[in-house]
């Protein structure tokens, strides 16, 4: 039991002390391809540390929600890290604490926070931001629902860990259609919630075209520190429920002992990081949709996701 | 043996799967190219399903046809339309489309469930390998039923012709593996001359015409102006 | 393999019209490969009414009393419009295109020639997409704007429908092979064994070969492509697609209802006459509305398609035979309407109808000819479609479908008054200002003689039914029911 709680500990270490790192990997990768250099894989580390010595200015404007939201953001991705197998095949302490609906819920309410606070401050840039925000995210809704149904109902649970052990058990379920076009649909899923190229340029600077980065328009200091790490960890938590749950659990520790679960952080981080390379090959080879253009590529995602849960609910 | 059967069968699913986002992608995509694209993919899904299918039911006769297609389909036919249409007529997109993209989208996914629930009526197909391959091919089917009936540019509608096409043999491969070889030679040189044929017509329509959109050819009714 | 013959003829004709030699060569060949055609297709013929059946191939080339009634009337629609073409396209400036009318006419007809021969069925719907294919290129052959979007929607709804077609007899195909793998696979066979089939496979492969195929036939509501096709593409070439290319394509579907009543199971005659009288029906409204006196004989096609699919499903001996006299009426009145269309739009130069007034002064054999096709057509006695429309009523209440005549018969007339009206206001009518000429015009001597020659079999039809042409009737009759 105390194992327990502390393999759950470590796997929430794990996830908010390598997020920036993995940011780090992703942003040297893209910039190795275009043929630049790219800054350390450590910098976001140092961005952290200087956001975090400096003054916060707020708005005059701004109530409890925009100084609140800060600390909601970065702790949903925290929440969500102990329900998911990040490091375990085997469910931990707080496993049962909340499902996947329940994990999506969470990630969730960091983000309404965010729009919340984004409309809080009299920038007119902000609620530009968030209601695109809110566009993407209510497209985005049934395809997450339509990817938590599939599985939980081959699955018989769902709760990831049991939903990670059922789902691609014989080696042959690899290749059945429901399961590649699942991947598919959340792969595409992640490039919307997460803000990545085709659906919102995060290195962009240019505030009439931000749709996720405008939640952090707003924050200096020791809020913008917190919005950066917790969108980091959001992006990492998502990673680890594709890699983990839906694509392969391999790499995951299926035994007791600390020496196997400290093993399973350099495997986790190898997958992750072949992930970030069909990442890096994705953001590079296209190019920012049009806003009106993604909702049809969510429906796309929505008709994938659809057509994986005829396949591999429908027997015939 | 059993083992790789069931491989087999699950990569017999894949293609299917890919063959089935490729007609969604066919339906839905604007450009000429992309639709030309989508439609080599859905004939490269269509080959690889009639190889596994040859290998896993043991029937040469697809592994012939699945040779046979697989240089007819994604090579020789979009060869034939590069030479017969003009190449600025594959340059264009469809700007006004008669329903926009999500919505073409969730018309084809009503169209697969409809094919998914119909399958259940056509003979059952050669064994457990194949069974996903009908209604696959049904909602491929439809697919291109739909995109022809829906698109108002000529290469769309020929893709959809294809598209037709396509799914129908996916189809056949499921339900009459033995069709006799002659029979089966058949099918991608008809396919060849057709394409043929439309080529031409629509590189006659363009030099005489001057678009190729014939959505919006009208003037044969009995109510229109001439 | 005098059936062999048949099919290589046509072939070394088109092969020999494509020799660049001038404008002469290519008609003659045509012309003589036609009524080459024709001989050894009655020499087949007799053989078959006499008894004997008639094999090139076996199980693959035969032909029983249908396809030999089929070939026939093949045969002699393509040999009148090789010579109207005669007379019709020696106006056309280019030599070549002149040249490759030609070879894509020897073409057609080859395909044609082919379907009915044909005894497995798979290699059937090749033949049907060949003639579907070979064709596109006659319809746009004046290449203007009408006819170009006639051809585009041609190939577009026709192509579909074969594929549509081609997952039922695959369907077809599949159902059979279970019960009878290894054997031969042919009409005859699949009638054999269709008790044994699930009737569900047998409806759906059925539903998929009507709705593909009833596409290719102009069946309502897939015949859309129909009055523009055969309006836009030159006169004999609308003689050949109305006559007897829909007719071939009826043959394959109608090939399909022995099998189906052999199953038991299945009522495909009243799926046969529901279909039937909806395409008779609306052809029939829509006959009333038309401006272009083309237009006005193809959708006329579209309700002979439907009185002669009717026919079939009303069933019994009387029925079928009523069905297997329409088409044979059918073919031989449409082609003769289509020709003196041809006639009129040479003399008067516009295939509007309002357009068209007082033809009989304009062109006296125009105007005659094409008052006689529309009254042929529409049924008027003693000619010959009166005889078969009046055998189908009289079957139908032999076999008590009370309804179906009844609704058959009033279609019939609506069309009858709607054609005539039309044709009488052009070929009677006073010529007003609108009209474009009013010097009389010479027709081509081929053309006159080709309205003779097509018009003698429709009036004698009408009173007399040569001995041999019965027994063929009946066999085809027979090849309907069992």
């Amino acid at each position: 039991m105390a194992s327990s709680i502390g393999f759950n500990l470590l796997q929430v270490l794990f996830v908010v002390a390598l997020a920036p790192l993995v940011a780090g990997v992703l942003s040297r990768l893209k910039e190795i391809v275009q043929s630049r250099r790219g800054p350390s894989i450590f910098q976001p580390y140092r961005d952290l540390r200087k956001l975090f010595h400096k003054d916060e200015v707020v708005s005059e404007q701004a109530s409890w929600i925009f100084r609140v939201t800060p600390h909601v953001v970065f702790v949903a991705p925290i929440f969500v890290a102990t329900l998911i197998p990040v490091l375990t095949s085997y469910p931990l302490f707080f496993a049962f604490m909340g499902d996947m609906l329940g994990g999506g819920f969470v990630l969730a309410l960091g983000g309404f926070f965010a729009t919340l606070a984004a409309v809080d401050t009299a920038n007119p840039y902000g609620p530009m931001g968030a209601s695109r925000t809110r566009m993407v995210g209510f497209l985005a809704e049934p395809v997450f629902m339509i990817v938590f149904f599939t599985v939980s109902f081959v699955a018989g649970s769902t709760i990831p860990y049991i939903v990670q052990q059922h789902w691609v058990t014989p080696l042959s379920n690899f290749f059945a259609p429901s399961h590649v076009l699942l991947v598919i649909a959340f792969v595409m899923l992640i490039l919307a919630e997460a803000g990545r190229i085709p659906v919102d340029n995060p290195t962009g600077h240019f505030e009439l075209a931000m749709i996720d980065e405008s939640k952090s328009l707003e924050y200096s200091g020791t809020g913008m520190a917190l919005m950066k790490w917790g969108g980091q960890m959001k992006l990492l938590v998502l990673m680890c429920i594709l890699l983990n749950v839906l694509v392969t659990p391999w790499g995951l520790a299926s035994g007791r002992s600390a020496a196997e679960v400290l093993w399973a952080v350099p495997l986790v981080l190898l997958k992750v990081g072949l992930f970030l390379l069909v990442l890096v090959v994705i953001e590079s080879s296209l190019s920012k949709l049009r806003l009106f253009r993604v909702s049809e590529f969510l429906g796309a995602a929505f008709v994938t996701s659809v057509v994986a849960m005829i396949t591999g609910l429908l027997k015939f | 043996m059993a083992n790789s059967y069931a491989l087999l069968t699950s990569l017999n699913g894949l293609a299917a799967g890919l063959f089935l986002m490729s007609s969604f992608g066919l339906a839905a995509t604007r450009q000429m190219q992309g639709c030309q694209r989508f439609y080599i993919t859905q004939s490269m899904c269509l080959v690889v399903s009639a190889l596994l299918l040859g290998l896993g039911l043991h029937a040469p006769d697809l592994l012939a046809v699945a040779a046979l297609d697989s240089v007819m389909k994604p090579i020789v036919i979009p060869y034939l339309l590069k030479r017969t249409v003009p190449e600025e007529i594959f340059r264009r997109r469809e700007i006004d489309q008669v329903l926009n993209i999500p919505s073409s989208l969730l018309i084809a996914l009503a169209l697969t469930l409809l094919a998914f629930f119909l399958s259940g009526y056509l003979p059952p197909a050669a064994g457990s390998i194949a069974a996903i391959n009908l209604p696959v091919g049904l909602a491929g089917l439809f697919i291109g039923v739909y995109t022809l009936t829906v698109r108002r540019e000529a290469v769309p509608q020929l893709i959809g012709i294809f598209g037709i096409e396509n799914g129908a043999l996916l189809c056949g491969f499921a339900i009459a593996p033995t069709l006799p070889l002659v029979i089966e030679m058949a099918f991608p040189f008809d396919m060849l001359i057709i394409a043929l044929v439309i080529g031409i017509l629509t590189r006659i329509t363009q030099e005489r015409v001057g678009t190729t959109e014939v959505g919006g050819f009208t003037s044969l009714k009995e109510g229109a102006s001439k | 393999m005098i059936l062999l013959a048949i099919l290589a003829v046509p072939l070394i004709a088109a092969l020999l019209s494509c020799l660049p030699v001038g404008r002469r060569v290519a008609p003659a060949v045509t012309l003589t490969s036609c009524t080459v055609v024709l001989a050894m297709v009655i020499a087949a013929a007799t053989r078959v009414a006499a008894g004997s059946s008639v094999v090139a191939i076996v199980n693959w080339v035969a032909i029983d009393g249908l396809s030999a009634l089929i070939l026939l009337l093949v045969a002699t629609v393509g040999s009148t419009a090789a010579l109207f073409s005669w007379g019709y396209m020696a106006h056309e400036p280019s030599a070549r295109h002149l040249r490759r009318y030609y070879a894509n006419y020897n073409l057609f007809v080859f395909a044609m020639l082919s379907v009915p021969m044909l005894a497995e069925p798979n290699l059937v719907w090749t033949g049907v997409e060949l003639t579907t294919i070979l064709s596109v290129y006659l319809i746009a052959f004046e290449n203007t704007h009408e006819a170009l979007e006639a051809a585009w929607k041609y190939s577009v709804l026709t192509v579909m429908g074969g594929a549509i077609a081609l997952l039922g007899f695959l369907a077809l195909f599949a159902a059979t092979r279970g019960q009878y793998p290894g054997g031969a696979y042919t009409w005859h066979t699949l009638i054999e064994l269709a008790p044994r089939v699930s009737p569900a496979v047998l409806a759906t492969a059925f539903v998929l070969i009507l709705v593909g195929f009833g596409a290719k036939a102009g069946l309502v509501p897939l015949h859309t492509w129909l009055p523009d096709a055969h309006s836009q593409a030159p006169s004999p070439i609308c003689a050949l697609l109305s006559g007897i290319k829909t007719t071939v394509i009826l043959y394959v579907i109608l090939r399909l209802v022995p099998v189906l009543n052999a199953s038991g199971k299945v009522d495909v005659d009243g799926w046969a006459m529901i279909v039937g009288l909806f395409s008779v029906g609306i052809a029939a409204f829509l006959i009333i509305q038309v401006t272009d006196y083309k237009r006005l004989f193809a959708f006329s096609t579209v309700e002979h398609m439907g009185i002669i699919l009717t026919a079939a499903g009303i069933g019994g001996a009387a029925g079928h035979y009523g069905a297997v006299y329409q088409i044979l009426n059918h073919a031989l009145t449409k082609s003769f309407c289509f020709f003196a269309a041809g006639a009129t739009l040479l003399a008067v130069d516009t295939r509007q109808i309002a357009d068209v007034r007082g033809l009989i002064r304009t062109s006296p054999s125009a105007g005659v000819a094409l008052l006689f096709g529309g009254i042929a057509i529409a049924g008027a006695p003693p000619l010959a479609v009166f005889l078969s429309e009046f055998s189908i009523l009289r079957s139908g209440m032999a076999e008590q479908h009370y309804l179906a005549t009844g609704l058959l018969a009033a279609f019939v007339i609506v069309a009858f008054f709607g054609i005539l009206y039309h044709l009488n206001l052009m070929v009677f009518g006073q010529p007003s200002s609108q009209t474009a000429h009013s010097i009389p015009v010479k027709l081509p001597r081929s053309c006159v003689l080709t309205l003779i020659l097509a018009a003698a079999p429709i009036i004698i039809l009408g009173v007399y039914m040569p001995q041999p042409l019965h027994r063929l009737l009946e066999m085809a009759a027979d090849g309907l029911s069992r």
